[in-house]
């Protein structure tokens, strides 16, 4: 009995150390995605441009769903991004944004002054395209391959680091 | 007789809580579809804000999830099969309360085995004390070096 009783310290410490280096070393505002490895949900809306945009017609071609809005500052951020990738891999790539709880007047205004990629926006003013996929706030992005399966989805305004390292998942060299 | 006291004390306590719990995590299921979309915001996390429940929120992500609970329940999906498509979205993150029941026993677990070790280390410590002899108690041999000392030191 004696003998083991040293055994106490590392019994009472060790859970513990272990319950607060993980507990706390996690993120409460990060959401692991659960569409990773999984086909995309099927989606569908109408574009700013008024015409109708369904998820099917991604089928056979990489693909890009951006999660935005105008009011989302880090959104600016990661704009020169997309419209970089999307003139660099035309015809092997598709673009597609997703308005997140925006008006369309304000989106438009955010391409006038910001760029215009030519890609489609659907204005998903209801929020309903967003709850498919699962969207918590922009901006987010999900790279989904030629066979309609995401294949990452990041939370975050993307870096060029996040697109070289996450575009050939999706069959586009960088 | 008294030896029993806490372990039995300790049981019984455990036994209410579990009672407790088990009452808390299993409702009765809700009649009408209002009363189950309803519980189903209630179980649902808000994402477009921190620690609240769908239900509860006014953001334009709750009131989509609530949209689609209506929708989806109107459609004949029963609850589970709605909680499903959330899950599968957004993963376990969304659900408000762990799907495992067994989680809530976590913390019991970790309390009798709190008292199991603080228990076991008392008695360990009872007996270390009994081994070692009582202050005043010295043996022979010990008596005699001290002599032998005191003997040398006087010269």
């Amino acid at each position: 009995m004696g003998r083991w009783r040293w055994l106490v310290v590392p019994l009472l410490v060790l859970p513990i150390s272990w319950l607060l280096f993980t507990g706390l070393g996690r993120d409460p505002r990060t959401i692991p995605s659960p569409l990773v490895g999984k086909p995309l949900p099927s989606i569908s809306g109408t574009t700013l441009s008024h015409g109708p945009w369904d998820s099917t017609s991604l089928a056979g071609k990489p693909a890009l769903i951006n999660v935005w809005a105008s009011w989302c500052a880090p959104c600016v951020t990661e704009h020169p991004l997309l419209l970089d990738v999307a003139r660099q891999h035309a015809g092997q790539l598709q673009v597609v944004g997703v308005l997140y709880q925006d008006t369309p007047g304000s989106a438009l205004a955010f391409l006038g002054h910001y760029g215009d990629g030519g890609w489609p926006d659907i204005n998903d003013g209801a929020g309903r395209v967003a709850v498919s996929l699962g969207v918590t706030g922009p901006p987010e992005t999900f790279f989904v391959d030629a066979a309609g399966i995401v294949r990452y989805h990041h939370v975050g305004p993307l870096t060029a680091e996040v697109l070289d390292q996450e575009l050939p998942a999706i069959g586009i060299a960088p | 007789m008294r030896r029993w006291t806490l372990p039995a004390a300790t049981v019984g306590l455990a036994a209410v809580a579990i009672g407790i719990l088990l009452v808390a995590v299993l409702p009765t299921a809700p009649a009408t579809r209002q009363q189950q979309a309803r519980a189903l915001a209630a179980e649902l996390r808000c994402p477009d804000c921190e620690s609240l429940s769908v239900a509860e929120s006014r953001t334009a992500a709750a009131a989509a999830i609530r949209a689609e609970i209506d929708e989806q329940l109107a459609a004949g999906r029963s609850p589970a099969d709605v909680r499903a498509t959330f899950v599968a979205r957004y993963g376990e993150w969304i659900l408000l309360q762990p799907t495992s029941p067994f989680i809530w026993l976590v913390p019991i677990v970790a309390l009798l085995a709190g008292v199991a070790l603080v228990a076991w280390w008392l008695r360990g410590r009872r007996s270390s004390r009994a081994a070692t002899p009582l202050p005043g108690e010295v043996e022979a041999a010990e008596r005699q070096r001290i002599r032998d000392e005191a003997e040398l030191l006087d010269g």
